[in-house]
C-alpha cells in the first residue's frame, strides 16, 4: 500500500509538472512566438528612407509576435546595390535583403532558392506578376513586398475643363502635353525626368518597349536601335518639349514636386510618388488628379518594379529570416503600410486582398490604376549582366538628353554596349 | 657601426610603411590583372594586360581623363590665385580683417557631403536661392547642374569655395614668417610693391606654394564625394571624372577593372607630381630665383 501509495504519490508529482511544462511551454508559444525564434537576431539590408520609416514603425509587432529581433542596415537607393553586390559576396553579413526585382537575377547567385519553402507557403493572395517578380529562371528567390508601377497622372480638373479624356496613346499624350503647355505662365504639359537619374531610361524604355522594341532581345542582343526604338525614343524626346525648362536636372521628387505645385498637368511617375501628391498639407492639387496606365501604341508596356525580400544562402539564421520575409509580404504589414501616414512616397502591397481592401483605396486613390498596371505589366530583362546594361543605358541616355550624342549615335551606342556586355 | 645600428631603428617604421602601404598597392596592382566579377566568384581568371588593354580603347575612360584634367586644372588653379591673393589681403596689417580669417576659414570644417548637399540645393533650377536672386535681377535661371559646361563650372566652384581657406591658410603661414629686413631693404633700394612681390615674395614661398598644389593637386584628381552628390557624373559624362568611373565599375562588381583603373589614376597622379615638381623648381635648380 505504502509502495502504491508513494508511486501514486510520484506519479501524480510528474504529471503535475509535466502539465506545468507544457503550459509554460504553451503560454510562451501563445504569448511570444514560436520557442526556437527566441533571442534570435537578424539583420536586413534595407532601403533607408521612407520604406524603412514604414518598416521601424511596424516592427515592434512582428518582434513581440515571434520573438525574432531585426536589426536594419539601411543605404540609400544610389548605394544599396553596391553594398548588397560587396556584402552578399564577401562574407554572411546579411541575413534578409530587402531587393529592387532586377536585382534578382545578379544577386541570385548569392540568394538561397525559397522555392520549396514557398510551397508550403499559401501564395494564392499574391497578384501573380508581383510574385514572379521575386523568381528567376524558374527558382522562387524572393517574395514580393512592394509593387510599384509606373502610372500616368493627370490632373482631372484641368482635363474637365477643356472637355479633353486622359491620353490612352504615345500621339494622345503628345497632344495633350502640347495643348496644357503655356511657358508664358510657367504651364507644362508633363514632367518627367530627362537628367543622368535611372528614371530617365526607364521613362525612354517605356515608350520604346510600347513601339514593340526590346532593350535586350529574346536571341540576347541589343535591341533599341531599330524602327521601334527610334520611334520610341523620338517621342520621349518630343515630349521634353512640353516639360519645364529644367527638366533635364530633374530626379524623382522634382517630377513630384511639379505637379504638387501645379506646374505640370501630367505625369509619368512611379506609383509611390503619387501618394504625396494627394497629402493637401504638401501638394496644391490633392483630390484634382486622375491615374491610369501609361500610353500604349502596339502594345501596353506599363514598368513594373516590385521591391522584395530574399534570404542570403550564407545566412546563418534562414528560418528567422523566412518567418520575417513571411510577415513582411503578409497582408498585416500590407494593411498597415498603406494606411501609413505619406512623405515622400508610399509602400504597396503585393496581395489582391489589400490592394482590394476598401481602406487601402481611401488612403491610395491610385490603387485601381496601380493594380490593373500591376496585371499587365511587363519586367526589364531578368539577366545576371542586367544591372551592367541598365548603368550603360542610363549613362547612354543621360548623353542623349545633354546633347553630348545624336539620337542615331545613342541608339547604336546603347545596343553596343548591350551586346559587348552580353558578349555578342 | 653607429650609422648601422641607427639604422635598424627605421626597421619598424618601414615594416609599418610596407605593410599599409605597399602591401595594398601590390595587392591592387595583381587584383588588375584578374577578370573577376564579383557576380561570378567562381569563374575568376587571370587575363594580364587584359584590364589595361581594355581600358586603353575605352572611349568613356578618354572622356574622363580629359575631364579630370579640366577640373583638376580648373580647381587648382583658381584655388591657387584666390589662396593667395587672400593670403596677401590678410597679411597687410588691417586691423578689421582679423575676425574675419575664421570665418574665411569655415568651409574646412564643413563635411564635404554635407557642403555638396547644401549647394545642390543652391543651384536648384527652381527652388534655388541663386537663381531666384538672379532671375530677380533678369538673368534667368540658369541650369547650373544639367547644362554640360556650367555643370563642369559648378563642381569647381563647389571645390574651390571648400578648399579655398586651405591654400589661403598654408600661404598665409608662408607670409607670416618671410623675413621682414628683406622687405625692408628692398623698400630702401626703391623697389616697388610689384618688385618686392615678384622677387622677395614669390621666390622665398615657392616650396610652400609647391607643397599646397601638390596637396591640392592630387586631391582634386581623387575628387568624388561632392561630384557624387552635385551630379553624379552628369549630365551625361560631362563630369565623370576618373574617380566617378572607378566608382560605377567598382560599384558593379568588376574587381579586375577597378583596381586597373585605381592603378592608372595613381600613375596619372605619379606623372601630374613629377611635372609639378619639374616646373616649380626649375627656376631653383638654375639660380634664378635665389
Amino acid at each position: 500500500m505504502k509502495t502504491i501509495h508513494r508511486g501514486s504519490s510520484g506519479a501524480r508529482r510528474r504529471a503535475g509538472l509535466a502539465l506545468v511544462l507544457t503550459l509554460v511551454v504553451a503560454a510562451s508559444l501563445v504569448a511570444g512566438g514560436t520557442a526556437w525564434a527566441q533571442g534570435k537576431t537578424i539583420t536586413l539590408s534595407m532601403l533607408a528612407g521612407f520604406k524603412e520609416d514604414v518598416l521601424r514603425a511596424n516592427l515592434p509587432e512582428f518582434e513581440k509576435k515571434t520573438g525574432i529581433k531585426v536589426q536594419i542596415d539601411a543605404a540609400p537607393i544610389g548605394d544599396l546595390y553596391k553594398k548588397q553586390v560587396l556584402s552578399l559576396s564577401s562574407a554572411a553579413r546579411y541575413d534578409a535583403v530587402f531587393m529592387d526585382e532586377p536585382w534578382i537575377a545578379p544577386l541570385s547567385e548569392f540568394l538561397l532558392p525559397l522555392t520549396e519553402r514557398a510551397r508550403g507557403y499559401d501564395t494564392s493572395d499574391f497578384v501573380p506578376t508581383a510574385l514572379a517578380a521575386g523568381a528567376f529562371q524558374g527558382i522562387q528567390y524572393a517574395l514580393p513586398v512592394d509593387p510599384n508601377m509606373q502610372l500616368l497622372i493627370y490632373r482631372k480638373d484641368l482635363f474637365d475643363q477643356k472637355g479633353m479624356k486622359p491620353p490612352t496613346t504615345w500621339d494622345e499624350l503628345l497632344a495633350a502635353a502640347k495643348a496644357f503647355t503655356d511657358p508664358a505662365k510657367e504651364q507644362y504639359g508633363i514632367a518627367v525626368t530627362a537628367s543622368s537619374d535611372i528614371q530617365t531610361c526607364l521613362y525612354m524604355l517605356v515608350s520604346m518597349w510600347s513601339q514593340g522594341a526590346e532593350l535586350v532581345t529574346a536571341d540576347g542582343k541589343g535591341g533599341v536601335n531599330t524602327p521601334a526604338g527610334r520611334k520610341g525614343a523620338e517621342i520621349f524626346l518630343e515630349l521634353l518639349k512640353f516639360a519645364p525648362t529644367n527638366v533635364r536636372s530633374y530626379t524623382f521628387p522634382d517630377v513630384n514636386k511639379a505637379i504638387q505645385t501645379g506646374q505640370a498637368a501630367m505625369a509619368i511617375q512611379w506609383a509611390s510618388g503619387a501618394k504625396p501628391m494627394e497629402d493637401p498639407t504638401r501638394s496644391q492639387v490633392a483630390g484634382k488628379l486622375g491615374y491610369t496606365l501609361v500610353p500604349k501604341a502596339v502594345r501596353q508596356t506599363p514598368m513594373r518594379g516590385v521591391w522584395t525580400i530574399g534570404i542570403p544562402k550564407n545566412s546563418p539564421n534562414q528560418d528567422a529570416a523566412w518567418e520575417f520575409a513571411k510577415w513582411f509580404s503578409s497582408k498585416e504589414f500590407g494593411l498597415a503600410a498603406t494606411k501609413f501616414p505619406s512623405a515622400s512616397s508610399a509602400i504597396h502591397s503585393p496581395r489582391v486582398s489589400v490592394l482590394q481592401d476598401p481602406g487601402t483605396k481611401a488612403s491610395l486613390p491610385y490603387v485601381e490604376a496601380l493594380l490593373a498596371s500591376l496585371r499587365v505589366a511587363k519586367e526589364r530583362p531578368r539577366l545576371r549582366e542586367f544591372a551592367d546594361i541598365q548603368e550603360h543605358f542610363r549613362i547612354t541616355t543621360g548623353k542623349l538628353t545633354a546633347g553630348e550624342l545624336t539620337l542615331d549615335a545613342a541608339l547604336k551606342e546603347i545596343d553596343a554596349g548591350t551586346n559587348r556586355i552580353l558578349g555578342k | 657601426m653607429r650609422a648601422r645600428g641607427g639604422r635598424g631603428f627605421l626597421l619598424p617604421g618601414l615594416l609599418f610603411l610596407f605593410a599599409i602601404d605597399v602591401v595594398p598597392l601590390i595587392y591592387s596592382a595583381w587584383l588588375s590583372l584578374y577578370d573577376w566579377w564579383l557576380l561570378r566568384p567562381s569563374s575568376i581568371r587571370f587575363i594580364g594586360l587584359g584590364n589595361y588593354l581594355r581600358l586603353a580603347t575605352d572611349p568613356e575612360l578618354r572622356r574622363a581623363v580629359v575631364v579630370t584634367g579640366l577640373f583638376t586644372a580648373g580647381a587648382v588653379v583658381l584655388e591657387f590665385l584666390v589662396g593667395l591673393g587672400l593670403a596677401l589681403l590678410f597679411s597687410q596689417p588691417f586691423r578689421f580683417l582679423r575676425p574675419l580669417r575664421v570665418v574665411l576659414l569655415l568651409p574646412l570644417f564643413v563635411v564635404p557631403v554635407v557642403g555638396a548637399t547644401m549647394w545642390r540645393v543652391i543651384f536648384h533650377p527652381d527652388m534655388g536661392p541663386l537663381n531666384y536672386y538672379l532671375n530677380l535681377f533678369g538673368l534667368g535661371r540658369p541650369p547650373w547642374l544639367s547644362d554640360p559646361t556650367l555643370a563642369l563650372v559648378s563642381i569647381t566652384l563647389v571645390d574651390a569655395w571648400r578648399t579655398i581657406p586651405f591654400m589661403f591658410l598654408v600661404m598665409y603661414a608662408g607670409i607670416e614668417v618671410l623675413p621682414a629686413e628683406l622687405f625692408e631693404a628692398a623698400a630702401v633700394d626703391g623697389a616697388s610693391r610689384w618688385q618686392a612681390f615678384r622677387h622677395i615674395t614669390v621666390p622665398l614661398l615657392s616650396y610652400i606654394m609647391l607643397v599646397a598644389v601638390l596637396i591640392r593637386g592630387m586631391d582634386a584628381f581623387r575628387e568624388l564625394d561632392i561630384i557624387y552628390v552635385l551630379t553624379g557624373g552628369g549630365p551625361g559624362t560631362a563630369t565623370q571624372t576618373i574617380q566617378m568611373l572607378s566608382y560605377r565599375v567598382f560599384g558593379l562588381g568588376h574587381m579586375g577593372l577597378a583596381n586597373a583603373l585605381g592603378i592608372i589614376t595613381l600613375g596619372l597622379v605619379a606623372v601630374l607630381c613629377y611635372l609639378l615638381m619639374r616646373a616649380i623648381l626649375r627656376p631653383e635648380r638654375s639660380g634664378g630665383a635665389a
